[in-house]
């Protein structure tokens, strides 16, 4: 794994806090908060949108690596594979909002594989342990991926739920049900 | 695992044993059976103690390549949210509604 530490700069980690300060204030029934967070929402959006596709894109590009065990013909499928998913999720003319819950969906989805992939791979090389080189995971360990991986598919579910709520607000619907569906090609 | 000299000067081999919330000392021996068996002790000790450290290793390397996903993904749902409570919605019991009384000003 890489050991480049990628995170997002203090500048957007203030902008994110202003938000959460001001969506705490219009759910107080504060008077002018609202109209206050959608000049936030407005200003912050483009630079905040900017570092995080910046920061997504990056991540999946090491997910991959880590993911691939080296081979670079693996990384490059799955690349292509996340990039289908991701430009599908999207859909056609998508916001720099949907574009970057797409993009959070597709790193999660890949997450979810990986430590899925980690889990089956410790009982594997559990059952193999007569060989010296192969001694899986500790109880403890394997629990550690377990609870990752539920985590990581809470976000991930969470995400998807978000891009259809982004989407019903600016389709300007009336509050109805919405079902979103995530096809992912050729998965499992 | 503590080997235990005695007034005669002999050494003996003991091992500590969990008995419930209790450690307790059990003696094994002395002679070349507990040189070896001590020997066989220590090497388990020091594989698990490898073992425990490469599981951490690798759990922090993990860690480290998950955590800009996690942070956007954090960064994503502020940012999703407040679009949202900007427009005129408030989340009641996980669900997104529009205000009756809202208005686009």
């Amino acid at each position: 794994m890489n050991g480049t530490m990628l995170e997002l700069s203090d500048a957007v980690k203030d902008r994110i806090r202003e938000l959460q300060r001001l969506e705490k204030r219009v759910e107080e029934g504060e008077e002018g908060a609202r109209r206050e967070l959608r000049r936030a929402v407005r200003e912050s959006t483009p630079t905040v949108i900017a570092r995080c596709a910046d920061v997504s894109g990056k991540s999946r590009g090491m997910l991959s690596e880590a993911v691939s065990g080296g081979s670079p013909l693996i990384k490059e499928a799955l690349e292509a594979k996340a990039e289908a998913m991701r430009t599908e999720i999207a859909g056609e003319d998508p916001t720099p909002l949907e574009l970057l819950l797409a993009s959070d969906i597709t790193n999660l989805w890949l997450v979810v594989e990986m430590l899925g992939a980690f889990y089956a791979g410790q009982f594997q090389r559990r059952e193999r342990k007569g060989e010296r080189e192969h001694k899986g995971a500790t109880v403890s360990g394997i629990g550690f991926l377990l609870k990752m991986q539920e985590s990581a598919h809470r976000r991930y579910l969470a995400a998807v739920r978000e891009l259809a709520h982004v989407r019903k607000l600016q389709a300007g619907a009336p509050a109805v049900q919405v079902n979103t569906q995530v096809n992912i090609l050729g998965s499992g | 695992m503590a080997w235990e000299q005695r007034r005669n000067g002999n050494l003996y081999y003991y091992r500590s044993v969990r008995d419930g919330e209790r450690v307790k000392k059990e003696y094994v021996g002395t002679g070349e059976i507990a040189e070896l068996l001590a020997h066989a002790d220590e090497t388990i000790r020091l594989s698990r103690e490898k073992r425990r450290a490469q599981e951490l290793a690798e759990r922090e390397s993990l860690e480290e390549l998950l955590a800009p996903i996690l942070e956007v993904r954090e960064a994503a749902r502020v940012l999703a949210r407040a679009s949202l409570v900007a427009n005129g919605y408030h989340n009641h019991h996980g669900e997104w509604r529009r205000r009756r009384e809202w208005h686009d000003a």
